[in-house]
């Protein structure tokens, strides 16, 4: 069965971008959130194996979301997902729990293969 | 505003060009002017919060949005729908991103809020009395893409 990914960016592009990246590799897209709160919210119902995080959206940022989804589910498997690269928002991130953290703009490889090494492991 | 908060827009906007559509934009000449006001169509606007604030507006015309949205979704844009406008939203998101992680490195830690876009000719956008400084960057066959940049040291900073 295809692993199940929940997509949260605020900008429309990019949930296409990545949803499209994803499941012409063979996984399914289960949810797409628009800011954080949702993305806890779609967690809660969906459980999704992998869920990719924005950082910078309206109403909930992706390390609060990040966060949350974390203390619902400490096993939670998120990716962030950002064009924000400075060190001390990647060292918060990890901190906070996510797995990788993907600056955009990306390669399609490099989602394809983060993903890939999360899900397969 | 200091001239050297704008290098690291206009490096990291060269940066993102590159890696998102494979192109090198070339650096015009900087203007200065008393405030922010833009003439282009299409701006993206996008605030700035932490030891600098203020607004960084990328201002392009129609046409050139149409081509780099086209580019960044691999099909012709035919009309500027919600798909095109948040691509050159985002595009606004990664250049505003990678100034701030280049502005940390320089000592100014930095939080971008999420990207507005503005349509319409001559806009002034008065939050501020911060000078702008602009730099207008050339993309072969695209058109000019025009970074403005208006910033300040937080003032509390400024006074310790």
């Amino acid at each position: 069965m295809a692993k199940r990914i929940l997509i949260t960016d605020d900008a429309l592009f990019m949930r296409v971008t990545l949803k499209n990246i994803l499941t012409q590799n063979g996984y399914e897209v289960v949810g797409e959130a628009q800011n954080g709160a949702e993305s806890v919210a779609m967690y809660k119902q969906l459980k999704p194996d992998l869920v990719t995080m924005d950082i910078t959206m309206p109403e909930m940022d992706g390390i609060a979301a990040l966060k949350e989804i974390k203390s619902i589910d400490p096993e939670a498997t998120v990716v962030m997902c950002t064009a924000m690269g400075q060190k001390n928002m990647v060292v918060e991130a990890i901190q906070a729990g996510a797995k990788d953290f993907i600056v955009k703009p990306f390669q399609p490889d490099r989602v394809v293969e983060a993903v890939g090494k999360l899900l397969a492991a | 505003m200091k001239v050297e908060y704008i290098a690291p827009f206009a490096e990291a906007a060269v940066g993102v060009f590159e890696a998102l559509i494979g192109m090198t934009p070339e650096r015009g000449q900087l203007k200065v002017s008393p405030s922010m006001n833009t003439m282009q169509q299409i701006n993206v606007v996008c605030g700035l919060t932490g030891q600098l604030e203020g607004i960084v507006v990328y201002g392009m015309s129609m046409i050139t949005a149409d081509k780099i949205a086209s580019k960044m979704l691999g099909q012709p844009v035919i009309t500027f729908d919600a798909l095109a406008a948040s691509a050159i939203a985002e595009l606004g998101n990664m250049v505003s991103g990678h100034s701030s992680a280049r502005l940390a490195s320089l000592g100014y830690e930095c939080d971008i809020t999420p990207p507005t876009i503005i349509r319409g000719l001559n806009v002034s956008i008065s939050t501020t009395d911060i000078p702008a400084i602009q730099i207008p960057l050339e993309l072969p066959d695209l058109g000019v893409f025009e970074l403005s940049v208006s910033l300040r040291q937080r003032v509390s900073l400024a006074a310790a």
